[in-house]
């Protein structure tokens, strides 16, 4: 065999058995992980977890608008970081939860065709974010005028998700209501459009802590 | 009269060599470096907007956002810079290393190139326009990435043809192996990372997994061969010393061979990935600083005693610091590896310092370092100005230091601010606030090191067009520290 063949076999050999085992098989065998029934008597809860596919048009949206480049989707476990106890990422909104909020699982992601793990962290985490906001028009809020919620925000404003027009007959109930400076000029109004509205459903829909079936959260909330 | 019948013979050799890879080779170089001016340029505007969301925020130029902005300026700087060019590089050095002339296929190779750029050019702006995937390195629309894979395969091909032709098959060929690799991985790679992520039915968090491993094995087994197979070649060349050790340098090139595909997933540590993956990528993560020490401490050994000619030769000190960097890079890749100081790192600006190094300050440095040696060959002038090489030198030196220390710090203060129990419920506003200085200085950085670009972009594109310097001595820089008779001849500025 000449000098050249195995130099390329041995390259295919060594980057082969790293291509095969942490690409190929995981990706096979991720491929026959299915969603898992709640057991009534176990975890007192029925139907499916995950319970609920992720709202794909939305998401389109926050891949175009590259929001991953600031914000992850991933609660970390506690000994990697301060995560689970971090204020509003979980469930519990006003005060220290009395558990950590949960690390994700890989069936936390499930249907997804990529998990938008996150680049960065300029922005909180939105594995939880469904819980974070009071109503839609609170998210609306956030993107139109992120500086209008949070003075020191680096968030670019979504202007372009909105039309900004003209009020006619009676304030249309999609109109967001914003306030001192970020206001419209009088006789305006600014609406969402469709965009942006799967934007919302997407953010809203994350709420990625529902309890694995069998584990202590599960047969907790069971008990309550 | 055996001797200068015999050198004659190899110059001429060379000379045939250096003609059939001509057209390529600077095409490559010359869209690369536009593609290079263009991602700093870019890189300066996501700095700003990543700080002051309001500059430039009119409602018609609503596709100039950080989260556009950003993966665009990562697209021409790997895409557009980095692969084009390494290939000019790869392809100039595996012609000579292997004593093989270009035979034929010169129009494909160009026509290769130009579908190279129109694809990048439609990536990018798909990207800004709303075509982004979001999957990091690949943001580019779906539709890309086959004529990317097809353009690169045009020009592996007869690279790996050379090699297998090659003339001296006793001779060791360290820096033609790197190429070799080059050639055979990327294509392995990129298949594998959008066959899984852009046709298999979703893979959820392992999606997310295989963009890390992507990346980190572009990295790993793209640049990093690139770059280091363009040392291997002219530091021994520049400096007239063979390597210092065989054994060193086998050594290095089969331990990154083995390591190369093992690592990225430790970049979602504490995540939904099975614990085995991070673990093995953070293990990868640290057990390269092996091949990266042995491979600098050829380096060092070679360039031994020799460091004046870093002084007065511009290729030799490109690739000097470019070989620098490596270990600074391998550092700052153990420091994000590992769950100790990575867990801090995670989801910070290292992780973007560590990118630029790696991409800018090893790999692009060494290849500055090719292209100041390699083009006066091609174009048969030499570089017109010391002035504008030494701008481009220490601007660039000074830019990237800037970004990768800056982005260092910032990254810890980030994590710091992120896992500190006191600011638990601080929202986010202490990471936002104290992250601010660190990117303005990242702003200024790539304003230093535009600068330096615009002038690299022009300087080679008056080479390209064969208007350099007229004379059978190199350009080379003043020395210092060694008063040189020849220097008011070598330098005109000085005469």
């Amino acid at each position: 065999m000449s000098d050249f063949r195995k130099l390329v076999l041995r390259i295919g050999l060594l980057f082969g058995l790293p291509w095969l085992l942490l690409i190929v098989i995981p990706v096979l065998k991720y491929q026959q992980l299915k969603p898992v029934a709640y057991d009534k008597d176990k975890d007192g809860m029925d139907g499916f977890y995950p319970p609920a596919n992720i709202h794909r048009q939305g998401q389109l949206v926050y891949a175009r608008e590259g929001c991953v480049q600031c914000h992850s989707q991933m609660i970390r476990a506690t000994n990697l970081g301060l995560d689970a106890w971090r204020k509003g990422w979980g469930q519990e909104q006003a005060d220290r939860a009395p558990d950590p909020v949960r690390s994700n699982t890989l069936r936390d992601y499930l249907g997804e065709p990529i998990a938008f793990l996150g680049i960065q962290r300029t922005g909180p985490d939105l594995a939880n974010a469904g819980w974070r906001f009071a109503d839609r028009m609170k998210v609306h809020q956030s993107l139109y005028a992120p500086r209008s919620v949070h003075e020191w925000s680096t968030m670019p404003s979504f202007k372009h998700l909105y039309v900004v027009r003209v009020a006619q007959g009676p304030k249309s109930s999609k109109a967001l209501d914003l306030p001192g400076k970020f206001k419209p000029d009088d006789g305006y109004e600014v609406v969402p459009t469709a965009e942006a509205e799967a934007l919302v459903d997407y953010i809203l829909s994350l709420k990625k802590d529902y309890p694995v079936p069998g584990t202590a959260p599960a047969v907790a909330a069971a008990k309550k | 009269m055996a001797l200068p019948a015999e050198t004659d013979i190899d110059s001429l050799r060379r000379a045939a060599i250096d003609r059939s890879v001509k057209g390529p080779v600077l095409f490559l170089f010359t869209n690369g470096a536009f593609w290079l001016m263009a991602s700093t340029i870019v890189g300066v505007l996501s700095a700003v907007k990543h700080v002051f969301p309001n500059f430039l925020d009119e409602s018609w130029l609503w596709f100039l956002q950080y989260g556009r902005l950003q993966p665009a300026h990562l697209t021409a700087l790997v895409y557009g810079w980095g692969i084009q060019a390494g290939l000019g590089v790869a392809l100039w050095i595996m012609a000579r290393r292997t004593g093989q002339e270009l035979k034929s296929g010169h129009a494909t190779l160009i026509t290769a190139g130009v579908f190279w750029n129109i694809a990048v050019t439609l990536g990018i702006l798909g990207i800004l326009f709303g075509g982004s995937t979001s999957i990091e390195w690949l943001e580019m629309p779906k539709y890309i990435w086959p004529v990317l894979l097809i353009c690169f395969l045009a020009f592996a091909w007869p690279m790996v043809g050379m090699f297998a032709r090659a003339r001296r098959p006793e001779g060791f060929m360290i820096s033609a192996w790197y190429m070799l690799g080059a050639c055979l991985w990327f294509p392995w790679i990129f298949i594998t990372a959008n066959v899984c992520l852009h046709c298999l039915p979703g893979l959820g968090a392992l999606g997310a997994g295989i963009s890390a491993w992507y990346v980190h094995a572009l990295i790993l087994l793209f640049f990093v061969p690139v770059g280091i197979g363009s040392a291997y070649y002219f530091i021994p060349k520049v400096t007239g010393q063979p390597i210092a050790s065989y054994q060193l340098a086998k050594l290095g090139f089969w331990l990154l061979a083995a390591l190369g595909g093992w690592s990225g997933m430790q970049r979602y540590m504490g995540g939904p990935l099975p614990a085995w993956m991070p673990a093995v990528g953070a293990a990868t993560g640290v057990l390269m600083l092996i091949p990266v020490g042995v491979v600098a401490w050829n380096h060092h050994l070679t360039t031994l005693g020799k460091h004046s000619h870093v002084q007065t030769s511009p290729s030799l000190r490109f690739t000097f610091i470019g070989a620098l960097f490596y270990p600074v890079s391998a550092v700052m890749f153990a420091l994000l590896s590992t769950f100790w100081t990575g867990a801090h790192l995670q989801f910070t600006h290292a992780w973007y310092g560590f990118q630029i190094v790696t991409i800018y300050g090893f790999f692009s440095m060494c290849l500055f370092g090719a292209i100041y040696y390699i083009v006066p060959r091609l174009a048969g002038c030499e570089w017109l100005s010391v002035r504008l090489i030494r701008n481009h030198f220490w601007f660039s030196v000074y830019g990237i230091g800037t970004i990768v220390v800056t982005s260092l710090i910032c990254g810890l203060q980030q994590g710091s601010d992120i896992n500190d129990p006191e600011k638990w419920n601080l929202g986010f506003s202490n990471v936002v606030e104290n992250m601010r200085p660190y990117i303005v200085a990242r702003a200024v950085a790539w304003g230093l090191i535009t600068w330096s670009n615009i002038w690299f972009l022009i300087h080679l594109m008056l080479m390209v067009a064969g208007l350099g310097r007229r004379s059978a001595a190199p350009t080379l820089l003043p020395d210092y520290d060694h008063e040189d008779p020849m220097q008011n001849l070598t330098h005109p500025s000085n005469a």
